[in-house]
């Protein structure tokens, strides 16, 4: 027998997490109640967070939005705020698991399990997504890239919780481009994605350019490196060639039983090649 | 929600079991539980060969809650069992021969106090070097995974030869030569193996099963249990998917021996998914080596087949399969000249088993591709080369076998040259978008139905005119989800005149149905059917005569049957069923027919274990599958966007349920062609779920379209052939073909996964 708790506020969470310190928290299950049937991990008792209501849900904020981190993929998908300003996102979150997994999963989850495949994470990250961490008295923010410290790993200390992610709007970018390599179409994990932000000219130059990879490192990889290849040059197959290549080196993939680290490599670089469906 | 609709034959007749299942209220073997419940499980080796040195089960005895612990010294009788070659223990004796054989078995109260008790087991086992290559396993000196059996690590071997010797090679204006190989594949059903079981007070031991064949059940625990195969009694509902994964013992010998040590309560086992991987049957992997000989013109005149498939341990029907393949391996086509060979092989690997398709799934991967291949060669029309060799009624077959059943190749091959899919491919093919291959590819494909020559392919059916008027339809043979439960009651309704409302099914359970084999070999309907049609016509003309002289009518021909009723149609007088059966004896009330499939009386192997495991068969169905795919230039994926089956298994009774037999055949073959890559390294399994063994979801399956081509078999029930498996042995072939013209080079490894596809691409550019 295990203890379940469902707190209602943060309040009682802060309560219940100084008499269970050892509490698992979870929010949508999907990746917590995987782990526990498998005995990946032990666990006298569970907190969940989706009845909190300060957790839940997309706020405008004007420049900024937030979400909260148990809002699930499906809120998000519905979201109006969500679909004019960050069509990245949901591009990702439409192909991320499947209709029940998005109606269980949450966006602070995905964050929390830090997995390289996660599927919101390439699009977070060329978002410069910051995420919003809170204790029984105190809040910090900084930016996704430093939270996510390795596969599994973040910087969430003890009695910490992750309370939602901020997303700053932009009208820079006039592409929003995700593209995930799964081994199928639905319930399938990342074996290499890519997201890609571009504000390209009406002449076809690359004016700016974001790009992120998943599933291709310990944590999602970003390259200055091939970004600067691609600014300010139109965009051409000659063009996303030298940028392919340089993304080829750049990053560090692993064989796995989904994908060889050789496939995932040249993968990773011919995602690039795609980009010119957006030429003028 | 009882249809008052008389069935007719080949009108759509909604399935019984529908509405039950959809509402959670049709109760599989899973969902037996019961009072005073006892939970069964067995402890797996883990470990793919060792010797067992000591089994030490005392500390799990003291678990609380464990009512017992049983090793293979509690078993009264032989422990061994398999439907052929009985080689496979219950419970490890001697040596472990793959990672899922049982240890030990425990009962407890309780699936935790069971989980516990399982943990505590210590098994010392001194490990063995393992064999994992069926090739390999034929060397000398190569481990041995039974000392025993003189073959060494042969199980069977089969071969036929016809025509000519060596010199007819020189004959042919292009020869061929390739080696292709296949995985295994996982069935994947719903519901995962499982069963329920009690000794009654009399004695009896019941055994609720999800399974494929009852009967033969009965007979492989009973020698187990020391006990006679009668004092047994196996009941088979309907299972949450088969597909031949329980063509054969999973769960039945280990409940059996709990349920002598449950004091009468009952026992319940059931796999979860990781144990159902590790443990359960698998398609088996084969390599196959071809040489394909023609005339300038296509005309085929020489083949050379060499097929090695890994019956991984155990037998559990690896040399039928391996047979079958044999049987099957040069295709639908007139071949003069052929040598075709075959090894069923033991290896340290899973154990490979029944699987929709039989054997017949893999050569003809090969034979297709190899088809095309020559087509290439010769700078022929795919459909045309096919057509130009396709068997026909009273032509020979591959091995030797004169046709004398209906074949309906050629009508499918032609009606697919009209079909626009063909007629238009190249529009379709040069209008891929950027970054994107398209390529149409086909396949030709036959199916043998039944058990072969020597096993009889027997059914046993039963009708009764119950003393409330109702027709009960004893079925023989389980439905394993293809719908034949629902097919006995649209053959018997409409023979009867009686609509569903006035049916009732009894499901196979081995005391109250007759002996009708096993729901496998694409005999289901065909067998049983035919069984049926002559229980139910002697049931009608038997109610027809006695209505006739209780009215003191002239004859039956003045009375009809309709539904709960016989009518007097030349005065307009009606007997109720329920009034006329209280007129009948008990006996009078039934009706039973025995049904005895052909068989093909050529001999064309000279082993004659060969012919024992089923070679040769006389009535094929057949079909001809087209595939359209598109392929990514950057990632190698290959999305299947169209795709066509049309299909000769003779008349259609239900239209419903034989196009979704000719769907699932065709997803669960594209999930072989494409994502189902089932690894095993050095014995374990390496995709040992649902997360990493990846089969197609509803997104990955395009639309797909079933004609059928409905020839008369005039051995059929209606008219009707087999239609459970033909359509599975088409996706592979059929994609690898399109996929190859898309991408201009072919991979000979499968499934067609996107890095294999990308590295043929990237090796062709």
């Amino acid at each position: 027998m295990r203890e379940v708790f469902l707190p209602r506020t943060l309040d009682e969470l802060w309560d219940l997490l100084r008499r269970r310190p050892e509490a698992v928290i979870y929010a949508g299950g999907t990746d917590v109640l995987v782990k526990l049937r498998a005995g990946l991990i032990a666990a006298s008792s569970l907190i969940c967070l989706e009845r909190i209501e300060d957790l839940q849900g997309v706020r405008d904020q004007g420049d900024e939005v937030y979400i909260g981190a148990a809002t699930t993929h499906r809120t998000l998908l519905a979201d109006p705020v969500i679909q004019e300003h960050f069509p990245i996102l949901i591009q990702a979150l439409s192909v991320l698991g499947s209709p029940p997994v998005r109606n269980m999963g949450t966006i602070g989850g995905n964050v929390v399990t830090a997995s390289p495949a996660g599927d919101t994470l390439p699009p977070l990250y060329v978002l410069d997504a910051e995420v919003e961490v809170r204790w029984s008295d105190g809040a910090k923010r900084l930016p996704l890239s430093q939270f996510i410290l390795g596969p599994g790993k973040t910087s969430l200390g003890p009695g910490q919780l992750l309370a939602g992610v901020w997303l700053r709007k932009s009208a820079d970018y006039n592409v929003h481009h995700f593209e995930k390599v799964g081994q199928r179409k639905a319930l399938a994990i990342a074996v290499v994605s890519l997201a890609a932000l571009l504000k390209v000219s009406d002449s076809g130059r690359i004016d700016q350019v974001r790009l992120a990879w998943g599933s291709v490192g310990p944590t999602v990889m970003r390259s200055g490196e091939v970004e600067s290849a691609l600014e300010g040059r139109v965009i051409s197959r000659e063009t996303l060639d030298q940028a392919a290549a340089l993304a080829q080196t750049a990053v560090s993939p692993i064989d796995d039983i989904r994908a060889s680290g050789a496939y995932r490599r040249t993968v990773a670089g011919n995602l690039l090649l795609r980009l010119i469906n957006y030429a003028r | 929600m009882p249809d008052d609709r008389i069935p007719q034959i080949g009108v759509v007749f909604p399935r019984t079991d529908a509405l039950t299942k959809v509402r959670g209220e049709e109760r599989f073997a899973a969902d037996y539980y019961g009072r005073d419940l006892v939970w069964a499980g067995v402890k797996r080796a883990g470990i793919p060969h060792a010797r067992l040195k000591s089994l030490d089960v005392d500390q799990a005895r003291q678990v609380p809650g464990v009512i017992a612990v049983l090793t293979h010294r509690d078993i009264p009788g032989e422990n061994r069992q398999g439907v052929v070659r009985k080689d496979q223990p219950v419970l490890v004796d001697d040596k472990v021969r793959h990672a899922g054989d049982a240890l030990a078995l425990v009962l407890a109260e309780s699936k935790s106090a069971l989980a516990a008790a399982l943990k505590c087991i210590m098994c010392e086992l001194e490990p063995l070097p393992g064999v994992f290559d069926p090739e390999q396993a034929l060397a000398d000196g190569a481990p041995l995974v039974h000392e025993d059996n003189p073959e060494g690590n042969i199980l069977l071997k089969a071969e036929v030869k016809t025509g000519g010797d060596e010199s007819v090679w020189d004959e042919c204006a292009a020869v061929i030569e390739a080696c292709f190989e296949t995985p295994h594949q996982e069935h994947c059903f719903l519901e995962t193996e499982s069963g329920w079981a009690k000794v009654e007070p009399d004695g009896k031991i019941v055994i609720v099963a999800s399974t494929q064949a009852p009967f033969r059940d009965r007979t492989e625990v009973a020698p187990v249990l020391g006990q006679d195969p009668t004092s047994i009694r196996v009941i088979a509902p309907y299972t949450g998917g088969a597909f031949g994964g329980k063509d054969g013992i999973t769960v039945q010998s280990l409940l059996g021996l709990a349920a002598l040590h449950a004091q009468g309560r009952p026992v319940k086992m059931w796999w979860d998914r990781e144990e159902s991987f590790v443990a359960g049957t698998k398609r088996h992997p084969a390599r196959m080596y071809y040489r394909l000989g023609a005339k300038t013109d296509g005309t085929l005149h020489a083949i050379d087949v060499r097929l090695y498939l890994d019956t991984g341990p155990y037998d559990h029907l690896g040399g039928a399969v391996m047979t079958q393949a044999v049987e099957h391996s040069g295709g639908p086509y007139r071949i003069p000249h052929a040598r075709l060979r075959g090894w069923s092989v033991y290896t340290n690997n899973p154990i490979g088993g029944a699987f929709r398709g039989f054997g017949v799934v893999q050569v003809t991967a090969a034979m297709e591709q190899m088809m095309d291949l020559l087509a290439v060669k010769l700078g022929l029309d795919p459909v045309q080369l096919r057509l130009k060799n396709a068997v026909r009624c009273g032509d020979k077959n591959c091995v030797g076998v004169t046709l004398t059943g209906s074949a309906g190749l050629e009508e499918c091959l032609e009606k697919m040259a009209r079909h626009p899919y063909w007629q238009n491919r190249q529009i379709w093919i040069q209008a891929a978008g950027s970054l994107k291959r398209r390529g149409v590819g086909l396949a030709a494909v036959m199916h043998a139905m039944g058990y072969g020559t020597v096993v009889p392919d027997v059914a046993n059916a039963q009708v009764e005119l119950t003393l409330e008027g109702k027709i009960r339809v004893y079925s023989g043979v389980v439905d394993m989800g293809q719908g034949n439960a629902a097919t006995n009651l649209q053959i018997a309704g409409s023979i009867l005149g009686q609509a569903p409302g006035q049916m009732e099914l009894v499901q196979p359970d081995t005391d109250r149905t007759l002996p009708s084999g096993s729901a496998s070999a694409s005999r289901c309907t065909y067998t049983f059917g035919n069984a049926l049609i002559g229980a139910a016509q002697a049931l009608k003309e038997r109610i027809l005569q006695r209505a006739s002289d209780l009215l003191m009518a002239a004859g039956p021909d003045e009375l009809v049957l309709v539904s709960g009723l016989v009518r007097r149609v030349t005065t307009g007088q009606d007997i109720p069923l329920a009034v006329l059966a209280k007129w009948l004896t008990d006996t009078e009330r039934i009706a039973v027919y025995r049904f005895r499939a052909p068989v093909a009386q050529e001999r064309p192997a000279k082993d004659e274990q060969v012919r024992l495991h089923g070679l040769p068969h006389c009535i094929f169905s057949y079909g001809a599958h087209l595939a359209m795919v598109e392929v990514d230039e950057l990632t190698g994926a290959v999305e299947v966007q169209g795709y066509l089956a049309i299909t000769d298994s003779g008349r259609v009774l239900n239209p419903q349920t034989y196009e979704q037999q000719i769907h699932g055949g065709i997803v669960q073959g594209l999930g072989y062609a494409l994502s189902e890559d089932f690894r095993v390294a050095d014995g374990r399994i390496q995709t040992s779920d649902l997360a990493t063994y990846i089969i197609p979801t509803a997104m990955d399956v395009p639309e797909m379209l079933s004609i059928p081509v409905e020839i008369n078999e005039p051995t059929g029930p209606f008219g009707l052939k087999g239609v459970g498996e033909v359509a599975m042995n088409g996706p592979l072939p059929a994609v690898a073909n399109a996929v190859a013209a898309a991408c201009g080079g072919r991979c000979f490894s499968f499934p067609l996964t996107s890095e294999r596809v990308l590295q043929v691409m990237t090796f062709e550019s």
